[in-house]
């Protein structure tokens, strides 16, 4: 498996796009277009207020989705637009519907008092896809008129790359916080993390009334013990989040790097009930990309 | 239209590592949480405390908060910290130090939210009250403590 010219003649501190074929790309797309209309949070039904605003539910009343949530008809005009996006016909357009009830939605979700953070990294994704479709940009990108209407492979290529790149600068800006909001203490008071498993864990059995297995009382005692263990553990996971940008480097580093991002959502969801499913569906759809790989295997 | 930017500065942004990661990390880290932007700061500054929020009924037996109130408990606690925010704030008192009243208050404002999503069907029949209680584990000595639960607000079942 090669990557692009425009990569090969980079040196690997400033890589650009690679050489996705476009059947590649339209895989990556019909995947990503399933996996943001799951991440849209239809049921609006609860958030009939936006006590604490949020982004751009400071400046606009947004309570209006909550109050008639999108039906059917909204739906099919989101999966249309999806599916004129997945064929590589008119993306500004298609992908316009899928944005707005994202961002709209988000918004008014993250204005009840909570912020979750399990559909930023898809939005954002989206709006770059967005962006990219928006303005033609950069060599090998036709006129304006044939880039709107049917964007070519180099424009496809930008469009899956802006996405690996908001992925690499989630967990890098996560990492980064992690490091500043605790003024660079964060992996001397990696122990204390034992008190939020605990924590998440009978949050857990709140929500479900289901006991959280044995072993995990265990776990979180041997890292109460153990506080160098602790900060092995979660410092591992630090790294992870820290040097996130080497998927960017090629396709073996975006495979590793997105096996090791998998690995540590997949080590959270076991030690702390948080699932992030749409990261990780989001790491395998441009980071592990298996049709790649398995194309790439095939004889000519 | 283009931009073009001065010789220098141009000089600099072809040399940095990663550049477009770069500049979206430093967007990121600088506009913090307003969607669709976050800098995802989760546990990002922990401590030797950690609490959570839970409904009971009138005999102190856990409901499910998933299934009754479309609301988790996770995101309870979250709605429950910025309403005391907000009120020990607006009574010149920082978050830590908030009083027993200011934590009732706020326990009041959650509960008022989360009863609005209670799934009728859901409810078991016999519960006639609802209690919110804030449950606190600490690190001390070497162990985890679960410290007694305080009773934040109680309310009956609203009627559909």
């Amino acid at each position: 498996m090669s990557d692009s010219a425009n990569t090969i003649n980079r040196p690997w501190w400033q890589p650009g796009p690679f050489d996705w074929s476009a059947l590649e790309m339209l895989l990556m797309r019909a995947g990503f277009s399933a996996l943001v209309f799951y991440t849209i949070k239809w049921e609006t039904g609860a958030w009939t207020t936006q006590k604490f605003p949020n982004g751009i539910a400071h400046f606009l009343d947004l309570t209006w989705i909550g109050q008639s949530p999108p039906g059917l008809g909204l739906k099919a005009l989101t999966l249309g637009g999806l599916a004129l996006y997945v064929a590589g016909w008119l993306p500004t357009l298609g992908l316009l519907p899928a944005l707005f009830f994202s961002i709209v939605i988000g918004t008014l979700g993250n204005s009840q008092g909570a912020i979750n953070h399990s559909t930023q990294m898809v939005t954002m994704m989206l709006l770059a896809q967005f962006l990219v479709y928006l303005i033609p940009r950069g060599p090998g990108v036709e006129k304006p008129a044939d880039h709107w209407t049917r964007p070519g492979l180099t424009a496809q290529q930008q469009a899956i790359w802006w996405s690996t790149v908001v992925i690499a600068a989630s967990y890098v800006v996560c990492g980064v916080v992690k490091l500043t909001n605790s003024n660079f203490m964060w992996l001397c008071d990696a122990p204390y993390l034992a008190v939020q498993l605990l924590k998440t864990n009978w949050s857990h059995y709140h929500d479900t009334l289901e006991m959280p297995p044995a072993w995990l009382q265990t776990v979180t005692q041997t890292l109460v013990d153990h506080p160098n263990l602790a900060r092995l553990f979660f410092g591992a996971g630090l790294l992870v989040e820290l040097l996130g940008f080497v998927v960017l480097i090629n396709r073996r580093w975006a495979l590793g790097g997105g096996l090791a991002i998998i690995a540590l959502h997949l080590s959270i969801s076991q030690v702390m009930s948080l699932n992030f499913l749409t990261h990780i569906f989001a790491t395998l759809i441009f980071l592990v990309n298996v049709p790649g790989w398995l194309m790439a295997r095939r004889p000519p | 239209m283009s931009v073009s930017l001065p010789p220098r500065l141009a000089a600099v942004w072809q040399r940095l590592p990663f550049r477009a990661m770069l500049l979206v990390v430093l967007f990121l880290f600088i506009v913090k949480e307003r969607y669709p932007f976050s800098n995802f700061p989760m546990y990002s500054n922990v401590d030797e405390e950690a609490d959570i929020l839970y409904v009971t009924d009138q005999a102190d037996a856990a409901l499910p908060m998933d299934a009754v109130f479309r609301t988790g408990s996770g995101t309870a606690k979250k709605m429950y910290k910025k309403e005391l925010s907000t009120i020990s704030k607006s009574a010149g008192r920082k978050l830590e130090t908030a009083t027993t009243e200011d934590r009732a208050a706020a326990g009041r404002a959650v509960m008022a939210t989360i009863v609005e999503r209670i799934r009728p069907k859901a409810m078991p029949a016999s519960v006639s009250q609802l209690r919110l209680y804030r449950k606190t584990f600490r690190l001390e000595d070497g162990g985890l403590a679960h410290l007694e639960p305080e009773r934040l607000a109680e309310l009956p079942v609203p009627t559909p």
